[in-house]
């Protein structure tokens, strides 16, 4: 019996631990907010004496309003193309028996396999040959082709097992594939599309490098790169820093917070 | 891929190809564009010398940029610090996640859904912004973790916790440890659970209980679930960036470079652009091979 308390105690210690480790900084991240700039340099470890907003100002008066802007337009369009695209893809896939199917499969996946920084002179350099720079269109767009692989893949687990009798049913009253792709699968997929948004979206939003290096321009900078210009602008102004953090941060873990069981459950998937 | 079910539908064959084309073909071309066309002219940009002020001058050079990789320091230098951090981020990640999953699962009664939920929020906080973070705590003037050694009377590093390479690359590591156990923890969580309960009353019966059993019966049982964990974590540890973007620079010295870093430093600060084809072009043979790996480990589950 005591021996069954002392791993008890043990496991409870560990995962509370755990969870300190990972509360920390966000707690660091609010409580420098508020503080004063002496406070921020007194006193590390203590909790501010007033809740002053003039961080919020400060950091706000970098644009940080434009490129969450941004990087809502640019999340939207880009999950939107992806869910829709590989979708599509991932049906054909799983329901066609075209000779090429096994080769597109292969393809797909050497496309998830492929990180934008292996591809990221030529990427530049063409989307630069097209005048998209510093465009929001000119990021969606590789953002796009990069979500799709996995998306597919996803996809294609789901439809195989997915129920076949109602598209046969289908069949036999004449619907054409298209048709019953979207009359029929698109509205019982919505779990997995629900999985496919989810996962997208928190990776699009946290984009950093294609952004980066295509983005140079504050009008059209998406959030994780406009964080960086907090940065630059309040270089040791710690207060400002974590106060743009703090409204970077705290709408992404209400909505996770408010969906955390999809979201937990489309990361599980990956593993099945 | 499926061969019953097309057999077992009667459809018009033409009109069939036709839809499955519309369906089909969006996703090729958008992967063509953006992933295949450019990871091909990676490859082909890897034999010349050209710079992105010269773009119509380029210079055959065969494969003297990668000569001149063998030959650069700090190429080895990152290839090296890609491999400490997969191997660190297998141990932190994936060692701890498996803990952490096998305590929610089976260690604790209460508060199963607050720690998972606790545990799992960094996932959703952009890099940019989990090192942001962490900045702060890891500053030599305001930090929290200098104010915590020193309140206990221990002494901090003289130059800071990111001003030694040998120290930096373990802070990166925890950095990433923080934001990524969550994600191992939960993927991990998911396989122990579709392990029965027959099983451990089973095991039971034979005398293995606890951490016994967890070790000879379960973690046997969900291998499949943790090689595509340590799949998973290889892959990431060959993405990172934002963490050495942000915290270090790569230096001090090129001593914090990673492939994804150096590959950046040499194409858009020195606009080597060549040589950072050729970089990239080991990066993606790496890229690649991870991911038959993970094709191959995947067919198997």
């Amino acid at each position: 019996m005591s021996r069954f308390k002392i791993a008890n105690i043990i496991a409870y210690g560990f995962v509370t631990l755990f969870s300190i480790y990972v509360l920390m900084p966000i707690l660091v991240m609010v409580l420098t907010t508020f503080k004063s700039k002496r406070e921020i340099f007194l006193e590390p470890l203590g909790i501010p004496s007033q809740f002053g907003i003039s961080s919020f100002e400060k950091a706000l008066s970098v644009g940080l309003g434009s490129f969450m802007m941004n990087s809502f337009i640019v999340s939207f369009f880009a999950v939107f193309l992806i869910v829709t695209i590989s979708g599509m893809a991932a049906y054909v896939l799983s329901r066609i028996d075209f000779k090429i199917n096994k080769f597109v499969y292969l393809l797909i996946v050497a496309g998830f396999a492929i990180p934008p920084a292996a591809v990221l002179v030529p990427l530049y350099t063409m989307v630069s040959n097209l005048n998209l720079l510093n465009s929001l269109f000119g990021v969606i767009m590789p953002l796009t082709a990069f979500g799709i692989p996995f998306t597919v893949i996803l996809f294609y687990a789901f439809f195989l097992d997915f129920p076949k009798e109602v598209e046969e049913a289908a069949t036999i009253d004449g619907c054409t594939k298209l048709q019953i792709f979207f009359r029929i699968i698109v509205p019982l997929s919505g779990p997995v599309i629900a999985s496919a948004a989810i996962f997208q979206t928190v990776w699009i939003w946290n984009e950093f490098l294609l952004a980066l290096i295509m983005l140079t321009s504050d009008d059209f900078k998406t959030l994780p790169i406009g964080l960086l210009k907090l940065r630059g602008e309040w270089t040791s102004d710690w207060g400002a820093i974590m106060a743009g953090l703090t409204i970077a941060v705290i709408p992404v873990l209400i909505v996770f917070l408010i969906f955390q069981k999809y979201f937990v459950r489309s990361l599980a998937g990956l593993g099945k | 891929m499926n061969k019953n079910n097309t057999q077992t539908n009667s459809f018009s064959l033409s009109n069939d190809k036709v839809s499955a084309t519309i369906l089909l073909v969006p996703a090729l071309i958008f992967c063509t564009i953006f992933i295949f066309i450019p990871a091909i002219g990676t490859i082909v940009g890897s034999f010349y010398s050209y710079s992105l002020t010269s773009m119509n001058n380029w210079k055959w050079v065969g494969f003297g940029n990668y000569v001149k990789a063998t030959q650069d320091e700090y190429f080895w230098v990152a290839l090296k610090n890609n491999f400490i951090i997969v191997f660190a981020s297998i141990v932190l990640q994936v060692g701890v996640g498996t803990i952490l999953a096998a305590i929610l699962d089976r260690g604790i009664k209460y508060g199963r859904v607050i720690f998972r939920t606790i545990i799992f929020t960094p996932m959703v906080i952009s890099s940019v912004a989990v090192s942001l973070i962490w900045l702060i705590i890891y500053d030599p003037n305001v930090g929290i973790l200098n104010a915590i050694f020193k309140s206990i009377g221990l002494s901090t590093p003289s130059k800071g916790w990111l001003g030694d390479p040998n120290i930096s690359i373990w802070m990166i590591m925890i950095t990433a440890a923080w934001q990524n156990t969550g994600f191992m923890m939960v993927l991990i969580l998911a396989g122990l659970q579709g392990v029965s309960k027959e099983v451990y009353d089973a095991a039971e019966i034979d005398g293995a209980t606890g951490v016994k059993a967890f070790w000879y019966i379960t973690l046997p049982m969900i291998r499949n679930v943790l090689i595509v964990a340590i799949l998973i974590t290889t892959i990431g540890a060959f993405k990172v960036f934002e963490f050495i973007f942000v915290f270090t620079q790569g230096g001090p010295a090129n001593a914090t470079q990673v492939l994804g870093t150096y590959i950046y430093l040499q194409a858009f600060n020195l606009l080597h652009m060549g040589y950072a084809n050729a970089l990239s072009v080991i990066l993606l043979i790496i890229a690649l091979f991870l991911g038959w790996l993970q094709l191959k480990s995947s067919r198997k589950a």
